[in-house]
């Protein structure tokens, strides 16, 4: 890739040992909106601030969360453009598995091999790191899985994690509310209290994205329509009636008059 | 012990700096700005419009030549803030990817679409060092045939968003004070209104009245979703109507 005259690395190690282009590229996540995620006993959740630069900005046309496969899904934290790229590459990765196997790609394939890619673009020619770290969730045979995949390619699988510039704080929380047996509701409960601790500003349905997938398999982006009423549930600590029935969090049009009729 | 700038390279290519951050990115974005030219879009409920200062330096130029607004298809328009001339080199490269979108798909590039492939294309010159970024702006409008009226921007980053109204160039910051309390109540403006708005923010941020030869005007209507540019008498009739509004 690149021209043959930048046919040499740009990240060199350094008289230390350490590659500083990669720890560069941490600090640009580091600096990115705060996103997290948590691994539930019959689920996973990923969430992210979506704070957009304006509000002259159509909120719809912008997406942070992205599906790879309908079972795995993605977050990131850090550099917007480098992250379409990544996806880009890791959807192309998850069709030609399936047109080569006739089955849906297995999540720790499919993160190995995002991993790869990002590795590769530290050590190949005329190029720089990506700016971006992903938490990729996935609902495959080896039941819910949360990946953290950072920009040298290192990955890791984690209960719970966060990233972005309230990592250590989110981090804190996430450590006292984590329990193993946690069900999917109460995760998604927990992340969204989570994004309300550092969040500046009010938090709605518009300025969050939550994304979870289920038993079902199947990854859900939750509209900021069917997010407002869960989140003044939250603020006002209380649940609808028959909410932790629901598989997925999209509240039938019935449920949220229920709540509605409670609130009022 | 790590060393300071990574040997001083993180000015002249986009590799990353101790802070995290591309300087090159950031200096194209400074280009954009020091063309000393502001551009402004709004998007109505049923039509797009943008606005460009039109400015000839020299007498003895020909004033048709000189443009910022290009049509990519005849469906898609783009404004193209910055450097003249890497906004030529992006809008070759756009229409050679809309027309072949065209035959490919049977059907016509939508423009979030474009505007997607413009900003990863912008990515990969933040990414890879043999291409230095591009020093332009560039608003994408058309009519889609779902979402209807589409204003979409895209910047040397690789950024893209959809827009209700934006502004690029040097007063980049004011336009968007001015616009957004323009639009805070979510208003939907109709064609006049939108191709007044624009005309009026320009006009309010740069602190002139222009003549209609100072100022390009290109838009988008959903009853006729041509991209089209207004002649000089079409734009001396949104003046007029400004200055009797006021």
């Amino acid at each position: 890739m690149g021209d043959s005259q930048y046919s040499f690395s740009l990240t060199t190690f350094s008289p230390s040992g350490k590659l500083v282009q990669i720890e560069h590229a941490l600090t640009a996540v580091g600096s990115g909106q705060t996103s997290l995620g948590i691994k539930a006993a019959n689920g996973v959740v990923i969430a992210t601030e979506k704070k957009l630069p304006s509000i002259l900005v159509d909120e719809a046309s912008v997406q942070k969360i992205q599906c790879l496969t309908p079972n795995i899904g993605v977050v990131y934290s850090g550099m917007g453009p480098d992250f379409r790229v990544l996806v880009r590459k890791s959807r192309k990765q998850a069709e030609q598995y399936h047109r080569l196997y006739k089955e849906p790609i297995p999540v720790t394939q499919l993160v190995r091999e995002t991993a790869a890619v990002m590795q590769e673009f530290t050590q190949s020619g005329g190029v720089r790191p990506f700016g971006v770290s992903l938490l990729v969730a996935g609902y495959d045979d080896n039941g819910p899985q949360l990946y953290q995949v950072d920009p040298s390619g290192s990955y890791f699988s984690w209960k719970a994690s966060a990233m972005g510039k309230n990592v250590s704080n989110a981090k804190t929380f996430l450590e006292k509310r984590y329990t193993d047996d946690m069900e999917l509701d109460d995760a998604v409960h927990t992340a969204i209290l989570t994004l309300k601790e550092g969040f500046e500003g009010q938090i709605s349905g518009k300025n969050i994205e939550i994304g979870i997938i289920g038993t079902d398999r199947k990854f859900r982006q939750v509209s900021a329509l069917t997010l407002s009423p869960f989140l003044n549930i939250l603020l006002m600590e209380k649940w609808p009636f028959g909410f932790k029935k629901c598989q997925s969090l999209v509240l039938t049009p019935a449920e949220i008059d229920d709540y509605l009729a409670e609130v009022e | 012990m790590s060393r300071g700038s990574g040997g001083g390279y993180d000015r002249h290519i986009t590799i990353f700096s101790p802070e995290g951050r591309l300087f090159q990115v950031e200096y194209a974005f400074k280009a954009v700005k020091a063309a000393g030219i502001t551009s402004i879009g709004v998007r109505g409920k049923d039509s797009v419009c943008v606005v460009t200062q039109k400015k000839v330096p020299d007498k003895l130029l020909d004033q048709a030549s000189v443009t910022h607004l290009f049509p990519i298809t005849k469906f898609l328009g783009l404004l193209a803030t910055g450097m003249t001339a890497d906004a030529r080199t992006l809008v070759q490269q756009a229409r050679n990817e809309a027309a072949e979108f065209r035959f490919r798909y049977g059907y016509e590039m939508p423009v979030d679409v474009l505007s997607k492939w413009i900003a990863d294309k912008s990515q990969v010159y933040t990414q890879h060092a043999y291409m230095r970024p591009l020093g332009v702006v560039a608003m994408v409008l058309g009519i889609d045939e779902e979402k209807g009226p589409q204003l979409y921007k895209c910047d040397p980053a690789g950024h893209f968003y959809g827009h209700k109204a934006t502004s690029a160039g040097s007063k980049e910051q004011e336009a968007i004070n001015f616009l957004e309390k323009k639009m805070k109540n979510d208003p939907a403006f109709t064609y006049e209104e939108t191709v007044q708005t624009a005309i009026s923010a320009l006009q309010s941020v740069l602190q002139e009245d222009f003549k209609a030869t100072e100022i390009e005007v290109g838009v988008v209507k959903a009853d006729n979703p041509v991209f089209q540019v207004l002649s000089t008498e079409e734009i001396d009739e949104h003046l007029t109507a400004i200055s009797e509004r006021d």
